[in-house]
Parts: C-alpha cells; structure tokens; sequence
C-alpha cells in the first residue's frame, strides 16, 4: 500500500468518523421534521380543507303563460340570474336573446332540495306586459309552467371573505389541467415535489429577459406556501416549503395534489370579495361551470394564476389575451393541443361574461333571516359548513318595495320640505313588509331607509302606536252582536279612565249623528268605533288581539279602539293576514330549508297555521275593508292605477306621528309605514304619506295581481236593508237599499222602522213571521 | 195529509187576508215584500263583477300552472316524500289560493307526518274550498275520519 493510498484512506475514515455520525443526525433531523409535517399536512387535508361561506338563496322564480310581469324587473333578474345577452338563438346554458316581444333563455340547471331542473332552451312570448306562451325549444312543446332558479342573496362569509366552489379533479376538463400545467409546472407528473430542470430554466428565461417572466416552483410547492405558509420571502420559509413539498408528494397522489390546488388558488376579486379556487373563477369569468370551458376559456383561467388581478380580463383585456396566448403556445409546444387548435384560438378575443358587484340585497330580510338562523347554526358554521339556505324571498318584490318606499319618502320630503333632514340618523323613515297572506311567506322586508345609515329593524324591531289601523280587531270582535248593517252613535261622549276624562273626537268633523258600521270603519270614525268597542267590551278586543298574535302589553282603555298601544309592524302585517286567509292565522316564514354542501335537507321550515277566526268573519272583514277602498279613507287608490279589488286599511296617529297602509287581495298583503324614528310629526295622514307607497308597489308587482275576490262562505248570507236603519229594506219606501252580507247565524229580523210605515206596519210583518214560525 | 193541506189552504187565507188589511193601513200597494232591485253604490263588489280582471279557478292559465305544482306534490306524496309535497303545495297555495286539492293534499302531507293539527287545519280548508265538488267533498270527510282515528 502507498503513502497516498494509506493518506486517502485515512482521511476516508476520520470524514467516516466525523461526518457519517453528523449526516446521519442531519438526515434523522430531516426525517422527524417531515414526519412532523406530514401530521401537520394530515391534519388539514383529512379535516376540512377550506372554509366555505355558506349562501342565501331567494325563492325560485315561477312563469306561466297569462301571468302578467313587470318587463324591467323580470329583466334585472334574469341579469342577476348571470344570464348573457347573444346575439343569437341561445345555444349554450345561461344565453340570453332578447327582443321587445320575446325572449330566449337557455336555462341554467340548477338544485333545489329534492330537485333537480335541467336547463332547456325556451321562448317567452309577450303582449305587452302579459307572457302569451312559453315554449320548450328543444321539443316545440308550450310549457304551461317555468321555474327559474333561486337568485344567490347573500354569502355568510368569514373574516377572509372568500368565495369558493368545490370541484373534484373528475369535473375539470382536460384543457383546464393541460393549460395550468402549461402554465405553472410543465413536469408536474414526473418531478417529486422539486424541479430543478424548471428552476434553470426560470433562472435562463429571466435571465435572457431581464425580467421575472418564470417562476421555478412547482404545483406542489406553490400549495405548500398558499396553503400552510406564509408569503415572506426568507431563506428558513423557503427550506420549509421545500420539505413540505416533498413530504405532500410522498403522502398524496399527484391528482389530489392538483385538485387541492386547483380549488386553493387565488383567481381574483369580485368587490370585496376575494375568488378562490377554478370552480368558482369559472362561474366569475366565464358564467358556466369548469367542466364546461372552452380551451380559449382554460388558458385565460390559467393565465390568471401568475397575477389575477393583473391579467383581470376585467381589467385589461388586451394583457389578459397576450398572457392567455403566452399559455397557449405553451400547451402547443408541450403537444397538449394540436397546431390547428393553436392558429384558431391564438386570435380569439377574451370574453368574460361580466358580473355586477351588488351592495347587500335585502339587508333587513337578511338581518330578520339571520337571527333565525344563527339559532340553528354557530357564525363559524355559517362562514366555513358552505350550506345552502333556501328563503321565500321574491327579489322582484324586494326591489318593488325598495323602489317604491325610496320614491313615496322623496316624494313627501320634496311636497313638504319640512320633513327634510340633513343628519340621516334623523331623516324621515319608512318600512314595508310583504307577505302572502295564506302561507305566511314574507316575500320582501324594508325595515328603513338606507341601511348603511341604519340597521334599526323598522319592521321587526320598532313598536309603534297602530292608530285607526288597529280598528278592524275592534270590528272584528263586534261581529257578534253587530252586523255590517248595525247602526253606531257619531255623537261626542266622554269617557273616563283611571279617573280622567277622556273625550275621542273625529279625524275630520263628520255630520251623521249615526252611521253603519261599515260606514264607520270605511270612513275611520273615531266616535262610533269607540261606541262599538265599549259596547263589544275591551277585554273582548283584547283577546281578539291576542288571538292574532299581538304580543305587545294591552290595555283595556277605551282608546285602545283607536290603536293607541303600540305593536310591531310585522305583527300588525301578520295580524291581517287571517282576513285574506279564511280566518287562518300563519307564521312569518322566511326561512324555508337548509341544505348542507352535499344538497342534503338539514333543515326545513313549512307553513304553520291556526284559525282565529271563522271564514265567515274573515270574508266579512274583507268585505268591510274593501269598502274603504271603494267609499273610506283610502278611495284615493283608484286614482293611483289600483283598478282591481283591494281590502285596506290606513292609519294615522296622534299628531301625524305615523302612517300607515295595510293593503291585501287574495294573493298579496303589504303593510307601509311612514314616520320620524324620533317621533315627531310627519304632518300628513295614512292616506297621504303611506297609501302612495303602497299603491307604487302594487303598480310595480302585476304578476302577483290576479284581480280576483273572495269566495263567499256558506255561512255568509245577502240581505237588502235599509242603509239608514240598517234593518231590512222595505221596497219602494227604503230611499237607499244597500245589498249587505251577513252572517248567516246572525241575520236582520225586523224590517225598516223608519221607512216602513212605523210601528203599525212592522207588527203586521212580525205577526206574520210569528205565525209562520208557530206552524 | 187530509190535516197538512187543510192547515196550508188556512195559512194561504189568512195571509191573503193580512196583505190586504196591510195594504190599506199602509196606503200604498207592493204586492209582495221583496228586496229592492235598486242597488246604492255603497254595495260591496263581489268576485263576479270583475271578470275583465279575475280569474276563474281551475280554467285560468294561472289555475293551471298551480295544478302542474299540485300534481308535483301529489307525485311526492305518492312517492312518501311529505316534507317535499308540503314545500311544492305551499307555493300552489299561494299561486292559486282558491284550489282545494291543495289544501287536501296538504292535509295528507301533514297527516303523513303524523301532525293532526295542521292536518285538521287543512283538512277543514278543503272542505270550504271543495264543497261545491261532491266527489271531492266525500274524499274529504273520510280524510277527516282518518285524521280523527289517527288522533285516537
């Protein structure tokens, strides 16, 4: 053996003894570390991945031909709906070809619990305002029903306000994953975690453009520093991303490491609202799901990733389409798409589909929906469980009523300038609800005037005095001893409470020293409503009350005939809703299912009614009602384009405090209110301030205008009497007979005293009876 | 009988007589006392008086999207799926208020949940809604019957 084979092997066994026990210990070190990763990793991949904001969805939208609609409303819907205007018969889902006497509409498909719609192609045809028909495309058939899908309302977002839409790697297209490769990690199949052919070639190709044109890391480790670490650029966080890298290799399958990316990468910013993840870029950019993207449409998304907001098509279309064709000519050099494939789509302009960033819709139904639900589910349930939460909204309705209470308060504001504040804590306030009356669905909520400004709920939260909206309870509970036709005292009485004197007096001097009751509720007679309700009995009304579901204190004061204890307004809304409902009673309903993010029912909420009253009352209050449209205080409508039938009620308390309109048909109920949150006076009545509103948004809602009436129960019977006595019409003698309904328990006996020839003549048709009735 | 006829041919007599008497002291002549044709425009409107607008049930295009719903729930129902029936029936219900298949339907959505209450609530808004239809009206007695059992 030489000297310098003996040195060589010298040295080989001091590095043996010095170094093996050190790269030992290194790579022992090394390998705890990645087993301590591969918990960490574990942990987040086996658990949840993302958290995903749970969404509210308003009501499915129903057409039928006959079905009358407001053209500019039905518009903005199906354009909230992401439907896009072509030029053309629509032939992919989500086209829209519109003209002023049709539309064509490739639906969407979409899921509502239990069910699943496909899209179809239709035609709508329309005179006028009034849909003709409504024709499958596919088949020629005319369909006698269409429901579009539910409109997304709302997002239960966490502190990261991410929107995400999950898609398995099965669901994206080939283009999609050749073009994010092409884009991002050309070698993604065959490298473990770490390229370093792609980090010399990053190093070249910047170096050659003296610019960052590359980046060197791979899919994996772009997910590794997304998903776990932090964006500092240090030499320590670099290290670790590299380990975790290769530890996620080992761990996980090459495809589940693409598809936890493809749904973790950042895609852009809609508003606040960060995009995340190609399910959801897929439906911002492009309007369709991924699986249906064109390869123009995979290599604009993949361009995407290097900068989203950078190579925004809806920030630059001109960088975004250089930027796309950067990766389509990589997928070509790659032999992903062929040279035909190339030269077709290399000219092709970016066309993003569009989307408008919408403030919060419906904010006080929300809030109102929220408080429900957060009974049910935790805040961080809410933002992270990504459930589907399925309302009775009607966003058309939603926006009616926004409309018209913003255009009936500028309105006041402009007539009366007095009523104009500055401050807008302080500005003159408003609040509508919507519901059907036989179901309880709240179709809309409007709790104030601006949102931003205030989030008191007026609709929910606010206690008012009721005022002469109040009154019908007080009728109601009269009808046993009195009728429509009953006569009332007008004359000025005082009262005494709790030992002070208390003396109602008439909104407006009325001459009649005695009116019907009909009369004194069509025309809000202060005096006979209080005659009726100290003859019916307070605690009567009260019960009344209770019955309808008032849970504000009453108190039996004589006053409280002329609504002076307060009440919420969605209770007063609710409370009226048995009159249009065969005297049935239902719960505010707003929230109809919750469905968990696999479409599976976890909640649901139905219809819950109880009567309060019979159908015969009920119809006969309608009855009453109407007349206040057709004769009372609320006669004006007709002049504001109301030509159909309408029960109604206005309000006014003390001093112009408040307004009121509560309106209904068969298929509809709205209540209105108008009023200084500070309660000071608005100087104008029910009829003034709130009935406009009311009528402004029937005006805007005519597909919920069928125009029809109330059947008249069996119990329900109609008798000619005479309109001063209210006993029944003698014929030619009785100077006004009027056809009244009554009771069928509880009909007029005794004919007209006054017109009918006085005492003498009335004993004869007595006697009559009396004989008739012997035998 | 010989009594019965004897009794009315008296009645008819005396009535007769009586008129006449009333006619004298009242010094004007009706022949019979009948409610005024004449109609003051207080009167309250009925369903009838606005054809232009309304709708009949069950012939309208609106009635008979609001059937396409009732069959859905119907088909629900069949298939034992009641929480689905009830959902379907419930917008039925409010795009035709007046159809009482819906309500019958809805009775049994309820009674297959083993709910009398609400089944006993729509049960007896079927009967209104449907008791001018007699093959209907039977259905929904017995269905009240079994609601009735069930509450046993």
């Amino acid at each position: 053996m030489t000297k310098k084979k003996r040195s060589i092997n010298i040295t080989l066994k001091r590095l043996l003894k010095w170094y093996l026990p050190n790269i030992v210990l290194i790579c022992g070190i090394m390998l705890v570390y990645c087993w301590y990763l591969s918990i960490q990793i574990d942990k987040r991949f086996s658990g949840r991945r993302w958290s995903i904001p749970s969404k509210v969805y308003s009501d499915t939208t129903i057409l039928y031909p006959g079905q009358k609609t407001n053209r500019t409303l039905f518009n903005e819907k199906l354009r909230r709906l992401g439907y896009r205007e072509v030029a053309h018969k629509p032939v992919n889902k989500g086209e829209l070809n519109r003209s002023t006497s049709f539309i064509q509409l490739y639906l969407h498909d979409f899921i509502v619990p239990s069910r699943y719609k496909e899209g179809i192609p239709v035609q709508i045809i329309f005179d006028e305002i009034r849909i003709e028909s409504i024709t499958n495309l596919n088949t020629g058939q005319m369909l006698p029903i269409l429901e579009l899908e539910p409109e997304e309302v709302m997002l239960f977002f966490g502190p990261h306000r991410e929107r995400r839409q999950l898609v398995s790697i099965d669901q994206v297209s080939q283009h999609v994953i050749y073009a994010v490769l092409a884009a991002e990690d050309r070698r993604f199949y065959t490298h473990k975690g770490l390229d370093p052919k792609g980090i010399l070639r990053a190093i070249y190709t910047n170096l050659r453009h003296a610019s960052i044109r590359q980046g060197g890391s791979t899919i994996t480790q772009q997910l590794a520093k997304n998903y776990f670490l932090t964006p500092k650029r240090t030499f320590i966080r670099k290290l670790k991303e590299l380990f975790m890298s290769l530890t996620i290799e080992v761990m996980y399958e090459k495809n589940e490491i693409l598809e936890i990316y493809l749904n973790e990468i950042y895609l852009g910013q809609k508003a606040s609202e960060a995009i995340n993840g190609i399910g959801e870029a897929s439906f911002f950019y492009f309007g369709r799901p991924v699986s249906n993207l064109s390869l123009v449409e995979a290599a604009t998304l993949a361009g995407l990733i290097r900068g989203p907001n950078h190579y925004s098509p809806y920030i630059d279309e001109d960088r975004c389409q250089k930027r796309r064709n950067m990766v389509l000519n990589a997928m070509y050099e790659q032999g992903w798409i062929s040279d035909e494939e190339l030269k077709m789509a290399l000219p092709l302009p970016v066309e993003a589909v569009g989307y408008a960033s919408y403030g919060k819709k419906a904010p006080y139904f929300m809030d109102y929906l929220s408080e429900q639900l957060t009974v049910l589910y935790s805040p961080q349930d809410l933002s992270s469980l990504g459930l589907s939460i399925y309302t009775t909204l009607d966003t058309q309705v939603q926006m009616a009523a926004e409309n018209a209470l913003k255009r009936g308060l500028d309105s006041l504001e402009k007539s009366n300038p007095e009523l104009h504040r500055t401050d807008p804590q302080k500005q003159l306030q408003g609040a509508v609800i919507v519901m059907q009356p036989k179901t309880g669905y709240v179709l809309a909520m409007v709790g104030g005037r601006n949102y931003s400004a205030s989030q008191f709920n007026r609709i929910t939260q606010a206690r008012r005095q009721p005022g002469s909206a109040f009154k019908p309870f007080v009728y109601l509970s009269g009808l046993d001893k009195f009728t429509p036709a009953s006569i009332l005292s007008n004359e000025t009485r005082t009262y005494e409470i709790d030992g002070k004197e208390w003396t109602p007096q008439n909104y407006e001097p009325i001459a009649e020293g005695r009116v019907s009751v009909r009369n004194a509720l069509a025309r809000s007679i202060n005096l006979a409503t209080v005659d009726l309700a100290m003859q019916v009995e307070l605690d009567q009304i009260i019960s009344t009350a209770g019955k309808f579901g008032f849970s504000t204190p009453l108190k039996p004061y004589p006053s409280i005939a002329l609504g002076s204890f307060e009440v919420i307004p969605l209770e007063l809304a609710r409370a009226y809703c048995p009159f249009a409902a065969d005297g049935v009673l239902s719960f505010p309903l707003a929230l109809k299912e919750v469905l968990d993010e696999n479409d599976v029912v976890m909640e649901r909420r139905h219809v819950s009614i109880k009567q309060v009253t019979t159908p015969e009352k009920a119809f006969i209050m309608s009855s009453l009602l109407q007349s206040v449209v057709e004769n009372g205080t609320a006669k004006s409508l007709k002049e504001m384009g109301i030509a159909f039938p309408v029960a109604a009620k206005t309000g006014t308390t003390n001093d112009y405090r408040d307004a009121w309109f509560v309106g209904y048909t068969p298929d509809i109920l709205a209540l209105i209110w108008v009023g200084f949150d500070d309660g000071d006076s608005i100087h104008a009545s029910g009829s003034k301030a709130a009935l406009p509103i009311w009528a402004g948004l029937m005006n805007a809602l005519p597909q919920y205008v069928s125009g029809g009436w109330f059947r008249m129960p069996l119990g329900v019977v109609k008798r000619v009497v005479c309109s001063e006595s209210g006993q029944l019409a003698v014929e030619d003698r009785c100077p006004h007979p009027i056809e009244e309904y009554f009771l069928a328990d509880h009909l007029p006996t005794d004919h007209c005293r006054i017109h009918g020839d006085g005492e003498s003549f009335g004993r004869i048709i007595d006697g009559i009876k009396d004989f008739f009735n012997k035998y | 009988m010989g009594l019965k006829i004897f009794l009315i041919s008296i009645k008819m007599v005396i009535v007769t007589c009586i008129f006449g008497f009333s006619m004298v002291l009242s010094g004007c002549a009706p022949a019979v006392m009948k409610p005024s044709p004449e109609v003051y425009r207080e009167t309250p409107r009925e369903s009838d008086e606005f054809e232009e607008n309304a709708e009949k049930p069950g012939l309208s295009p609106r009635a008979l999207a609001a059937l396409q719903l009732t069959e859905q729930g119907r088909m629900f129902l069949e298939n034992n799926q009641p929480d689905d029936a009830i959902g379907i029936l419930e917008r039925a219900l409010n795009l035709n208020p007046n159809n009482g298949r819906n309500y019958y339907y809805l009775a049994e959505a309820w009674l297959m949940k083993w709910n009398i209450e609400q089944a006993t609530e729509f049960n007896r808004l079927a009967e209104i809604y449907l008791n001018d239809d007699s093959e209907w009206l039977s259905r929904v007695i017995l269905q009240r019957e079994r609601i009735k059992e069930r509450d046993q």
